[in-house]
């Protein structure tokens, strides 16, 4: 079988499965993420990456941003600040807002100070944008194994996430252990962070998981389909992504968030259409019409 | 005499240094339709999650002889544009393993059935969050009903509800306790619903100030214990219900 111009080549091939991996696993997670209002927690988490990844070349755990020992370093720090964060949340008075505020800002300008004591401006780039054109095999392999970490998460926790959107009280009655299933949300995510950091930057990441949930709930009509419109959309917003940054001879991961945001745009202008023709249809001129 | 359906003795609940409940007992035979009053932060609330398990005790005894208790909470604050049904909400009650994936067609029938005794039937493949306060208040009593308990707690449901929402929801009280013969706990301060369907009052202030039938018990001296000195009623919008005043400036 003859494969299309841009997947001739083994970086864009791995580029394109990662995607097709990542996407739809992203959209996913990302209807929970949205719902429980968490959408700047994955940001935060992202920007605290970047201090984790200073870290791992400060301490001489990584030489580069693709050893393995990076991941691991990443996903260690990044998994601790998340769990600092949901502590705060849990047991101070503070703010969520505030709590992601301090987070946020307080890593992003540590990961600062600490890279240019390293004097590597370009890991900076590297950690804010990522390069999914720079995946190993060995990545490709990362992300299939977290994306089966994710869905057998989902699997065994759907009910709970979801009744837990509704009311924690209502799941806490079903026996559902609401501080396990938060603290367990929370490392997935920051997992999920630390692993596709180096492949989308901690200034994309938040955008693969929260855009395409956001256009899927616009768009349906139902929980069900929310859940199966944001795994397509993530699939269609980074297969079309990786392809166009091909053609276009764009930066990838930034194309990725582009094509989501487009995917969400679209969405929009289609839900308001089919709001205006629902009023329309309602009002007086609309029903005389009708008839 | 038969065994209470549920018996709390000497019950104290704390939130930190708080004392929420002060060593309150009470009971509740079965068939019976019992209301809890008092003044806001006096732990009626407290006391139906203390019933639930859903606040720990921290001393004091509930022994419970109900099958199954089904539990209304108070309006939930819910976001318009989350896209889960009724249907969809109700199949999460149904569903006992742990993967779920929307309201299967298996489970409708019995959802359909439910909505249908409590004249909700329409709203089956509605949004939850596009629901109006008193059609969502029907959709948690069937949330409730869907294990089919003996004993139902029922936290203030009529707050944010209509005066019309209110009759319809009252005859839906009327339905479930004489018809389906299941007791009720509810948490209510509107005191002519608590007169007209109760045949048992606890009113609480911390800790239980009386109780009885509400004839005994909605007198303004007996009020006065748990709301401090009332300056008088007042009625509400419509005559629907009376509140006791503790103040007027």
């Amino acid at each position: 079988m003859m494969l299309p111009e841009f997947l001739q080549y083994p970086q864009m091939q791995r580029a394109f499965v990662i995607a097709l991996i990542a996407g739809p696993i992203a959209g996913l997670l990302g209807t929970f993420v949205t719902l429980r209002r968490m959408s700047f927690f994955s940001d935060a988490i992202s920007h605290a990456a970047m201090t984790g990844v200073a870290l791992g070349f400060l301490l001489r755990l990584a030489h580069d941003m693709a050893s393995p020992s990076m991941q691991v370093t990443l996903v260690i720090f990044c998994v601790l600040v998340a769990l600092l964060m949901a502590w705060l949340f849990e047991r101070t008075t503070l703010h969520t807002d505030t709590v992601i505020a301090f987070s946020y800002t307080g890593s992003v300008a540590l990961g600062v100070v600490l890279i240019s004591r390293l004097r590597g401006y370009r890991m900076l780039e590297e950690a804010l944008f990522g390069d999914i054109l720079a995946s190993s095999p060995a990545d490709v392999w990362i992300v299939a194994a977290l994306g089966a970490v994710i869905l057998g998460f989902l699997f065994l926790n759907m009910r709970a996430l979801t009744l837990s959107v509704v009311q924690e009280n209502l799941a806490k009655i079903e026996g559902i252990n609401i501080r396990a299933l938060n603290y367990g949300f929370v490392v997935l995510i920051s997992a999920v962070v630390a692993l596709l950091l180096r492949e989308l930057g901690a200034l994309l990441i938040s955008g693969l998981i929260v855009v395409p949930a956001a256009a899927a709930r616009v768009s349906a009509g139902n929980f069900r389909q929310m859940l199966i419109l944001s795994a397509c959309f993530g699939l269609v917003g980074t297969a079309s992504g990786v392809t166009s940054s091909y053609y276009l001879d764009t930066p990838t991961g930034p194309t990725i968030v582009l094509a989501d945001v487009v995917i969400l745009t679209f969405c929009l202008v289609l839900a308001r259409a089919r709001r205006g023709k629902r009023e329309h249809l309602q009002s007086p001129a609309g029903q005389s019409e009708a008839a | 005499m038969p065994d209470p359906l549920l018996k709390i003795e000497n019950l104290c609940v704390s939130y930190g240094d708080h004392e929420v409940l002060q060593n309150v007992s009470l009971q509740i035979q079965r068939g019976q339709f019992a209301c809890l009053i008092g003044p806001n932060g006096a732990g009626k609330s407290t006391l139906l999650k203390t019933i639930m398990g859903l606040v720990k005790a921290s001393s004091g005894q509930i022994t419970s002889h109900a099958r199954q208790i089904g539990y209304v909470p108070q309006q939930l604050p819910l976001d318009p544009d989350l896209p889960l049904t009724v249907a969809e909400f109700l199949s999460l009650k149904l569903t006992r393993s742990r993967w779920w994936f929307g309201a299967r067609r298996s489970l409708r029938e019995r959802i359909s059935a439910q909505l249908n005794e409590i004249g909700a039937a329409h709203l089956i493949d509605r949004r939850l969050g596009r629901l109006s306060g008193g059609e969502f208040q029907r959709i948690l009593v069937a949330y409730a009903l869907l294990n089919n308990p003996d004993l139902l707690l029922l936290d203030e449901p009529l707050t944010g509800v209509d005066i019309r929402g209110g009759l319809s929801f009252d005859g839906l009280l009327h339905h479930l306790h004489d018809h389906r013969h299941i007791s009720i706990l509810m948490v209510s301060h509107d005191l002519h619903l608590v007169e007209h369907l109760s045949d048992e009052v606890f009113c609480i202030n911390r800790d239980l100030c009386c109780h009885g039938h509400p004839s005994e018990v909605l007198k303004p001296e007996n009020l006065s214990k748990a709301y401090g000195h009332l300056q008088g009623m007042v009625v509400d919008q419509g005559g629907s219900a009376f509140i006791p005043v503790t103040s007027i400036r």
